[in-house]
């Protein structure tokens, strides 16, 4: 593999970026202020300066307009950083610029045709914390058993092993994570909050599992059923589960 | 072409220096021109079972830091002309281990004619591991069947796919062989020990040998002889066979297999 030289001095691609959606149901600043917050509990860095589309598509249509100063103010005082906001009214969208904001089209812009360099993207379900631009990569996939002490993160996509994960071992996506082996050591899936992510095995054997930060451990073993099988891990309501992938076994 | 090879294990006490000690030795009988090097800076005890100890005038500190030259470091195995050790020092400490002088060192022997450059790693992952399989061009993983012994293994093998010269520059990478000792088939059979293919399952890298649990071994660190001198005993033809492997022949494994004694060898004291 070698470096070319670009021939110009700028190169315009297409990326991903992940960002939070911050999905207002009132807009009243003082509301807001102290639903943050608690949901943040004082705790000062919660948000690291990430990336934030305001979804205004909630609010009544009858509010009054919305303070996009005030606002953007709000959140950044919470470490969010504002940079688009989706689906508002044609009546916004020129206020919204004008404070520096970019109005983000969703769905509308992934059915434009992309010109030639845009790779075909993964549609993931819609459930799944949405990009400023509409692609995805695939997944990153390792094919040599994970060891004892190692760490894998596959950022902002799915995590496949073709081979052990022994105990010891660390493998983390924003995604969710596929083992086409023995999963034996650790693993967190939708790293970034995705709690929709889940963690398929062959063998699940895991130490711990964590999903959006909801963790489990298994000290008291797995029911025969599964243990050793091939299974899989989801988020529950607040619970994690560990279901059966076997065919055999669905009734 | 000279070959570096490093013994390590990530787990203390489970063959690496008795394992170096009788590998190195198998190949200089073979007519290989070797070199085996204690990298345990402080702990050093491959002289003591290669029984040279009363030999050691100048160690790999001395020869790093130029107060000798490896000429008269090196000391001339007793039992084997082919055969050369380089012992560590036992008063400096492991920072005196530099990766610059690890190498020029490595260099010298290289261009001394050696075939077959043995470093005998200390325990742990630190400095003194680390110095030892920096240069490797093959690595050996000593491992005891046994859970905490096989989860130390895995991390070692883990830090030589990371941080040896030949992954950090993406050459072809360290060939690794595992070396299981202090194998009991008696227990293996009684589901009390881990069998080889339980430590092959997690472990995932080629056998190069199972060396079976024996008194020999005491007894050969106490002559300060290699096992692999001890001709007739089920250590030596196992080492026997590992450096046979190591050339490249194919052997079935031994030493194995339980037979349960019969009732006569019982009573007359067979294990």
């Amino acid at each position: 593999m070698f470096k070319s030289t670009p021939k110009n001095p700028i190169e315009i691609k297409i990326s991903t970026v992940v960002a939070i959606s911050v999905i207002l149901h009132a807009a009243d600043r003082m509301a807001l202020d102290a639903a943050l917050k608690k949901m943040t509990g004082g705790v000062p860095d919660f948000f690291e300066g990430d990336l934030a589309v305001i979804d205004v598509g909630a609010l009544p249509p009858a509010s009054a307009s919305i303070d996009w100063a005030s606002l953007i103010g709000l959140l950044k005082s919470y470490r969010l950083n504002p940079v688009a906001v989706r689906n508002a009214t044609p009546a916004m969208e020129q206020n919204i610029i004008a404070h520096g904001l970019s109005i983000d089209s969703g769905t509308k812009a992934r059915d434009e045709v992309r010109p030639a360099p845009a790779a075909t993207a993964t549609r993931l379900p819609a459930a799944a914390d949405e990009t400023a631009s509409g692609m995805k990569p695939s997944a990153m996939m390792i094919d040599t058993p994970v060891r004892a002490g190692q760490r894998i993160y596959a950022r902002g996509c799915d995590l496949i092993i073709t081979a052990a994960v022994n105990n010891g071992a660390e493998i983390i996506a924003d995604g969710s994570i596929h083992v086409y082996a023995a999963l034996r050591g650790r693993a967190l899936a939708g790293a970034s909050g995705n709690a929709e992510a889940r963690i398929f095995a062959l063998s699940m054997e895991p130490e711990l599992v964590s999903i959006a930060g909801v963790y489990r451990t298994f000290e008291d073993g797995f029911s025969p059923e599964l243990a050793r099988q091939p299974a899989q891990i989801s988020l529950v309501g607040d619970r994690i589960d560990i279901l059966s992938v076997n065919l055999a076994s669905r009734s | 072409m000279a070959r570096i090879i490093v013994v390590t294990s990530g787990k203390g006490g489970v063959g690496k220096t008795t394992s170096s000690a009788s590998f190195s030795s198998g190949l200089a009988m073979r007519g290989h021109k070797t070199v085996v090097i204690d990298f345990d800076v402080g702990l050093r005890n491959l002289d003591l079972i290669m029984g040279c100890e009363r030999r050691v005038v100048y160690d790999l500190i001395n020869v790093i830091n130029k107060e000798a030259t490896l000429n008269q470091a090196l000391i001339k195995d007793k039992h084997c002309d082919n055969l050369f050790i380089l012992p560590a020092s036992q008063t400096r400490d492991k920072e005196a281990l530099t990766e610059t002088g690890v190498e020029s060192i490595l260099n010298e022997l290289v261009n001394m004619g050696f075939e077959y450059i043995v470093c005998d790693s200390p325990a742990g992952i630190e400095h003194g591991a680390l110095m030892a399989l920096t240069f490797a061009d093959e690595a050996i993983i000593v491992t005891n069947p046994e859970v905490s012994s096989v989860r130390d293994s895995d991390r070692i093998l883990g830090i030589i796919q990371a941080k040896s010269r030949r992954a950090q520059t993406g050459s072809e990478p360290v060939k690794e062989h595992l070396l299981i000792t202090r194998y009991s088939p008696k227990r293996v059979a009684a589901d009390e020990m881990l069998s080889y293919q339980d430590v092959q399952e997690i472990l995932r890298i080629p056998l190069i040998g199972i060396i079976p649990e024996s008194e020999s071994v005491l007894h050969a660190s106490n002559q300060g002889n290699p096992a692999i001198h001890f001709k007739g005993t089920d250590v030596a033809e196992a080492y026997e066979d590992v450096v046979s492997r190591f050339l490249g022949e194919e052997l079935e494994l031994r030493f194995t297999n339980y037979e349960k004694p019969g009732l006569l060898q019982r009573i007359f004291g067979a294990k």
